[in-house]
């Protein structure tokens, strides 16, 4: 059980604090109800862009990092499609550095143009670096628009096109900033060894003061439902062809997620999994399989991918796999099988949760989805999953219709 | 309030190092145990002299792969099957020194899924039909690797770094499809029945269990102690390996250094983190945040049991590599030729017995920690003797280190792209 208290200030801004005693350390987690989703699609990649511009200067503070390191903490950030999430991990005896400068950027950012001119730079490099310069580096920019056609789905973090962020120019940053990163849109989560008297005034002190600003509204084009089988094929310089089926799901709220990650888990998370035992140790089919969800906010995917074995065509792939899929809408999985997921979903539990960064991190996106003690029963809801549910869940979506193929062709 | 003045920062705290408990199982050979563990999570590390150096890269590296995959009595899915009905998960290393295999479970499952592992790992029989899969997977991630410029430069440092020694030994696609299934048979009788050199168990289970762990593991002990090449010297100079269409290139820079037990490791860790092991290092600052060359820029050193190296890597756009690499060599000669001025070595100061403090923050991080200097036979005041020299250490030490180890011309400089 994770023990937190969790207030409002008087600008809006959520606050969880979670007391633990056993470590030296403290971390101070600051999540943004803003992510991919919620750009332009003329102006995309500028929600990660951002991210890296927070690092740039504040309105009082010229080197964000220096002055952290100074107090012996370090600090990172990540975007989503939903959100972007800030953290420091510093001694415990320093929280107060992390509080100055995390509210400082709330407060205002410092604009350069120095900042945004180099931070261009970096994110293009970034670019390059995970999508351009990898082999199958491109499958999301080209699974996300098959997949999605209205949703801001459709397009990955980083951006659809590099010239959208090259594009970038002061005056979004500062729209950006204004509409997004105000208290009402944030939740500010101080986890570790601290007094909570003292914690909460350091709080009031140095947020209390900002401006609120509203809550954006989020109203975000509706994903038609998926009436038809969609593929495409692109040829690549890559040794194996790669198969990606991405199956519509449910959005994070809804027991569905729980159903297609367990799910998941079941068919294509290790060796024992279902289609790496039957497509790929039985038959010989591909040399590797994998299930797992994207566990979006709105319509996430489910997605089945993998490598073909030399020799082996997608047509024979994709009988095996469908005639495997229909087994389990037919019969789902033994009692042996679920208990061992649920097993192992409690083991991997504990161990995430033995880290102070993330149950800070936890606590927030369950915070952002509604409640922060969503992190203390989730692995009840995975107890009480069942094999008629699964069964359900399964003939609900691994449907042909329902699904977008990428196929990525080895070119000779 | 004033906003423009940081908040008064505090000493950072003491650490006090907690060494676990050392049973003997035979002259060379301990089984560490971190009982303290305030939750129900446990992890037991074995490590088998299974590493690289002691083999064929193919064979090795394919022998690591198979150790689940069956026995005489049980086939590799019920091997998984069981490890799954117990919650428990695992994940194996390989390097040139060694192979180690980690096992997690909760308390209650610990013993039976070591058991499962355990006997998997020495009973190996290397089925046929496991053989061939585990084969075209590793070409086939073989040759996937070979499209990236990062394995590129990577194989080619290696091969300037250990230059002339059975380390600088790379894998071929031909070298994986000519292995044969009896190489692993006698790969593994050799140093995985007789090559258990170290186990390492965290987590709060009874006395008994660590008994009936000593006795399973007791016959797979090795019986000698470990020696490591120690006269490494890397080939310095520049070479390129041209992939057309890369839009970027990998570098790697380095030369021969050493490991913890040298006199100057301490200082050269420090110099090293000053040049690019932080997100303010010189490195990053110069080449990401002020050029945007890269999304990132580091350093490392890189230890082996008898030795080590320094390490400067990054992926740069490719039309930067030349400037890349001249601020580089103007970093290092800045280092060279100017004291550290007192600002910046304060802050990297602070931001080391930070770094110190997290990396000794619960019981799985102490026991790393532990792990990591026993390996080279020191104890924990290895530690103390860090924040002891990140205290003392001066400008001018670290212009020394920096004229001392980071000699330009002495340096392997590879590029890919």
């Amino acid at each position: 059980m994770i023990e937190f208290e969790r207030y409002k200030l008087k600008n809006g801004l959520t606050v969880i604090l979670h007391h633990d005693p056993t470590t030296p350390m403290a971390v101070v987690n600051t999540l943004y109800d803003v992510g991919a989703r919620d750009e332009n699609e003329q102006k995309t990649g500028f929600a990660h862009l951002f991210e890296h511009l927070m690092f740039g200067g504040s309105i009082n503070v010229g080197d964000f990092d220096q002055e952290l390191q100074k107090a012996g903490g370090e600090s990172n950030a990540f975007t989503s499609n939903d959100l972007t999430n800030y953290y420091e991990i510093i001694p415990a005896n320093n929280i107060e550095t992390a509080l100055w400068l995390e509210s400082d950027r709330m407060l205002s950012l410092a604009f350069t143009e120095k900042s945004l001119e180099v931070q261009r730079n970096v994110v293009i490099e970034e670019f390059k670096q995970r999508y351009l310069n990898q082999p199958y580096g491109d499958v999301w920019l080209e699974l996300r628009p098959l997949a999605y056609q209205k949703h801001p789905y459709k397009w990955a973090t980083i951006g659809k096109d590099i010239a959208h962020i090259e594009n970038a120019v002061m005056q979004d940053v500062k729209d950006f900033f204004n509409k997004y990163y105000c208290p009402a849109n944030a939740i500010l989560c101080i986890s570790g060894s601290f007094d909570t008297t003292e914690i909460k005034a350091l709080v009031e002190k140095y947020y209390g003061a900002i401006p609120g600003g509203l809550k954006p509204a989020r109203l975000l084009p509706l994903e038609p439902e998926q009436k038809n089988f969609r593929e495409k094929s692109i040829d690549r310089d890559v040794p194996a062809d790669a198969f990606y089926y991405a199956f519509k799901m449910s959005e994070r709220k809804n027991i569905g997620y729980y159903l297609g990650d367990f799910l998941s888990d079941a068919i294509g998370k290790d060796q024992s999994s279902l289609l790496n035992i039957s497509l790929k140790k039985e038959k010989g089919l591909v040399s590797e399989i994998n299930a797992f969800i994207t566990g979006s906010h709105d319509h996430g995917l489910f997605l089945i991918s993998g490598k073909l074995s030399d020799g082996v065509d997608f047509e024979t792939l994709d009988s095996a796999l469908w005639e495997k899929l229909n087994e389990i809408k037919d019969s789902g999985f033994t009692e042996r099988k679920l208990n061992s997921l649920k097993n192992k979903l409690s083991t991997a539990k504990a161990f995430q949760e033995q880290g102070l960064l993330n149950r800070s991190i936890s606590l927030s996106l369950f915070e952002l989805l509604g409640d922060a003690n969503g992190i203390n029963e989730e692995i009840e809801i995975y107890n009480q999953i069942e094999n008629n549910d699964i069964l359900k869940f399964a003939q609900s979506i691994l449907k042909k219709e329902n699904c977008s193929l990428l196929k990525i062709n080895k070119s000779k | 309030m004033n906003r423009k003045t940081a908040p008064k920062t505090n000493k950072i705290g003491a650490v006090s190092f907690i060494a676990p408990e050392a049973h003997k199982l035979n002259k060379q050979t301990n089984l560490l145990w971190m009982g303290k563990v305030p939750n129900e999570t446990t992890r037991i590390d074995l490590y088998f002299n299974a590493g690289l150096r002691n083999g064929k890269n193919a064979t090795v590296s394919m022998t690591s792969s198979m150790l689940l995959s069956g026995t005489k009595s049980m086939q590799s899915t019920e091997i998984h099957s069981r490890l799954d009905d117990l919650g428990a998960f695992f994940d194996i290393g390989l390097s040139h020194e060694g192979v180690m295999i980690s096992l997690y479970a909760l308390k209650k499952n610990m013993l039976e899924a070591f058991k499962v592992l355990f006997d998997s790992i020495q009973n190996a029989s290397f089925p046929e039909d496991e053989f061939e899969e585990i084969k075209a997977e590793k070409i086939q991630n073989f040759r996937i690797n070979m499209n990236r410029v990062s394995v590129l430069a990577q194989r080619s440092f290696q091969q300037h770094i250990y230059h002339g020694t059975g380390y600088a030994e790379l894998s071929e696609e031909i070298d994986f499809q000519s292995t044969q299934q009896n190489d692993l048979k006698t790969f593994h009788q050799k140093y995985y029945q007789k090559g258990l050199f170290k186990i390492a168990i965290v987590g709060a289970l009874n006395e008994n269990h660590i008994e009936v762990i000593k006795r399973l593991i007791e016959p797979h002990i090795i019986s000698e102690s470990l020696s490591f090449l120690d006269s490494f010297c890397n080939k310095p100079g520049a070479f390129h390996i041209e992939k057309k269409d890369a839009v970027q290139t990998a570098i790697r820079i380095g030369k021969t250094l050493f490991n913890k037990k040298h006199e100057d490791f301490l200082d050269m860790s420090i110099l090293s983190t000053i040049l690019g092991d932080y997100f303010g290092s010189r490195l990053m600052k110069n080449i990401r945040e002020d050029k945007g060359y890269t999304y990132g820029i580091g350093t490392a050193i890189a230890e082996t049991g008898g030795s080590g190296y320094f390490l400067i890597g990054s992926e740069v756009g490719s039309n930067h590599l030349k400037a890349t690499l001249l601020e580089i060599q103007k970093e290092i000669s800045t280092l060279q030729q100017e004291k550290v001025g007192s600002k910046e070595l304060q802050l990297v100061k602070n931001h080391l017995l930070g770094q110190l403090l997290k990396m000794s923050d619960g019981p799985y991080a102490m026991m790393d920690l532990f792990l990591s200097v026993e390996s080279y036979q020191m104890s924990t005041a290895f530690y103390n003797n860090y924040i002891e020299r990140i205290h003392a250490i001066d400008a001018e030490t670290i212009m020394q280190t920096a004229q001392k180890y980071l000699k330009w011309e002495e340096m392997s400089v590879i590029s890919a792209g």
